[in-house]
């Protein structure tokens, strides 16, 4: 299974824990990181599994770089039946109404095209000041286990 | 290509930062070092945003890579243009970049603007975050104050005096100042902004915050709309704030005066009140003992790097090898993110002058310097020390605790690391504490 890591940010935490996300697959998966700035829904296909890791920015809002993509999501709404994907929030608990808001709107709009999510909707949180790379990469974990679990009851 | 050229970054806040992140990316071997005037690294990060922001403040860790994991030198603790000569620096690099970002606050350019009482937002939020260059403590301000500005600077302002010592848990506030303060705080603030609610530029999210401090009463005045869009985000946390009744008798008044223009700074010797027009053209005197402007930065034309030049926004360029990024270049506009942008396109501009001069003279670099200024250096690890030592007094209830002194800092630095020779300025800071 090759994994695409596809970021969306605008102070750079989401791409640093993309790339973290990266370093701790190397030597098992075959990985690539994509700035989501650089991705249209065409691109997704079957026989990978996309980690979204994305910020949340304005009210509750995707930051800039992640627009085109999720407008593109919006207007075009492709079916994405058979699309595999992860998710991970990067926000802040501070905005205490809109904490996360933006990557769960992304996630809201690729189960509705028929993705399929595997594993929890991952969070961060920078009022904690955990180090972001290390809770992405203990969340994905879990996402592959989870993974596991599956395929082994099929 | 330039092999292996050796870069100078001027300045260690995000604009700095976000630049050696990009070059060091396109460069893995390029020499790079951050220098800055202070013993630690990451500008106003530290020293701007505000202490009870700890969320924004956190983007020090990624900034931190840079110096644990990406072979980027910091080189604190030089001053470029006194103790560093400009020259010097473009004597042994290849590349040097300004991000010395913008410290003076901006003229109102009203008259009685230069009265006592009056204060920049600059000055006030540096001491709430214990910049060692700044007044350890708040000036006395009196009962009244007047705010002026539409920006998230002065929602800051606002905030830091409307909260009492007990809302700033997980804060790395100056506590001396917070608790000086609290003996006697504002009673009544005044914040004049010339646009429109819908028009102004606070964060609505910001706003909202405000509400959330208990003990305030708010009120909102002057608010003509400046379009038919009155469900803004604005609105709404302006109509939120209205709304927040406290309990008993408020602490503290806050009035948001929109669409006010100041005109002028009334008083003899001290500030006695504020002048506004509204769009009537009608003039209005708010009464208060002092005034915080928080109506950006500019530049300084005694800085020996800048000088009176003014912002550009379409190159970084300055001199063959010389370039500028950040608030240094393009005035004090844009928050965190807008850097990264800004080292983008300085960063372009860098790798295309370093493609085209491939048979330049090789330069020493770093260790090129003098030693009179290689001595005093405090490195990344220097920094570390003062950090933990940071965390290590901080309150319970607070995330570190700050020390006003710029030679503890140093000292802290260059301790041995097997921690036998606690210094005496540190021992004494240690007491203090206790
Ligand atoms: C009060 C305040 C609050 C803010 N709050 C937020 C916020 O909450 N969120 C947000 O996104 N943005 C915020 N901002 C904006 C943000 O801080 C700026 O966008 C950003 O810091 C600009 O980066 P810079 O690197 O250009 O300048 P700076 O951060 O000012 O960094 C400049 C560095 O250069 C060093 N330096 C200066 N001169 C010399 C010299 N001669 N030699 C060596 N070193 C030198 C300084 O010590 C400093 O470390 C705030 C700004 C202020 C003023
Ligand atoms: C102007 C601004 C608005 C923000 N709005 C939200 C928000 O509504 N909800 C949230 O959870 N986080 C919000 N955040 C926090 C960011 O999502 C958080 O800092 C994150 O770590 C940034 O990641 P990035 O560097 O990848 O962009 C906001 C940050 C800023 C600067």
């Amino acid at each position: 299974m090759k994994i695409s890591i596809l970021f969306g940010t605008e102070s750079g935490n989401s791409e640093m824990a993309a790339e973290d996300l990266a370093a701790s697959l190397a030597d098992t998966y075959e990985t690539e990181i994509r700035d989501l700035a650089e991705v249209s829904p065409e691109d997704l296909r079957e026989d990978a599994l996309y980690v979204f890791v994305c910020s949340t920015y304005g009210e509750g809002e995707l930051p800039n770089s992640a627009l085109p993509f999720y407008t593109a999501l919006s207007q075009t709404r492709p079916d994405l039946t058979g699309v595999h994907y992860a998710i991970f929030g990067l926000g802040d608990s501070f905005y205490t109404e809109t904490f996360g808001h933006g990557s769960l709107k992304l996630d809201a709009q690729l189960k509705d095209l028929g993705a399929h999510r595997a594993g929890d909707f991952g969070r961060h949180d920078a009022s904690t000041w955990e180090p972001v790379g290390e809770v992405a990469v203990a969340w994905f974990e879990d996402v592959l286990s989870s993974l596991q679990v599956n395929s082994n009851a099929a | 290509m330039q092999p292996n050229p050796a870069i100078a970054i001027v300045g260690s806040g995000p604009a700095g930062c976000y630049l050696a992140q990009t070059l060091r990316r396109s460069m893995p071997d390029a020499e790079i070092t951050m220098f800055d005037r202070l013993a630690s690294p990451f500008g106003l990060v530290r020293y701007g945003v505000a202490p009870d922001h700890q969320g924004t403040k956190s983007i020090q860790a990624q900034f931190a890579r840079l110096f644990e994991r990406d072979n980027v030198r910091f080189a604190g603790n030089v001053e470029v243009g006194s103790k560093l000569s400009l020259d010097a620096l473009r004597d042994t690099h290849h590349v040097v970049v300004l991000a010395t970002g913008l410290a003076r606050d901006r003229a109102l350019r009203v008259p009685g603007e230069s009265l006592s009482g009056v204060y920049g937002a600059g000055q006030f939020t540096r001491t709430m975050n214990t910049h060692p260059h700044e007044n350890p403590t708040l000036p006395l301000l009196g009962d009244t104050v007047a705010i002026i500005g539409g920006g998230n600077v002065s929602l800051d302002v606002v905030r830091l005096l409307i909260k009492s010592p007990a809302d700033f848990d997980g804060s790395d506030v100056n506590d001396p100042a917070v608790e000086a303060y609290a003996e006697s705080p504002v009673r009544e603030i005044d914040l004049i902004c010339r646009s429109s609610a819908d028009a102004a530029p606070f964060d609505p999210s910001m706003l909202a915050e405000l509400g959330r401090i208990p003990g305030v009463q708010f009120a909102s005045e002057g608010q003509t709309l400046s379009g038919a869009n009155t469900s803004s985000a604005t609105q709404s946390a302006l109509e939120g704030l209205r709304s927040s009744e406290p309990d008993g008798p408020p602490r503290v008044r806050v009035r948001i005066h929109f669409n006010s223009t100041t005109t002028r700074i009334a008083g003899k010797d001290r500030v006695e009140g504020v002048e506004i027009r509204l769009p009537d053209g009608s003039l209005h005197v708010i009464e208060a003992r002092s005034v915080i402007t928080a109506v950006g930065f500019d530049f300084d034309p005694s800085d020996p790097l800048l000088g009176e030049m003014g912002a550009n926004s379409d190159t970084g360029l300055l001199a063959e090898g010389l370039y500028r990024t950040g608030w240094a270049k393009r005035g004090s506009r844009g928050t965190i993110p807008e850097n990264r942008q800004c080292a983008k396109a300085v960063a372009a501009e860098i790798l295309k002058y370093l493609a085209a001069t491939q048979s330049s003279a090789p330069k020493a670099g770093y260790s090129g310097l003098p030693d009179a200024t290689l001595r005093h250096v405090i490195d990344f690890e220097g920094w570390l020390r003062v950090d933990a030592a940071e965390r290590a007094a901080a309150p319970p209830n607070r995330s570190r605790k700050k020390f006003a002194d710029h030679s503890w800092m140093v000292a802290t630095a260059h301790e041995n690391i097997d921690g036998q020779t606690t210094s005496a300025a540190q021992r004494r800071h240690v007491k203090e504490q206790s």
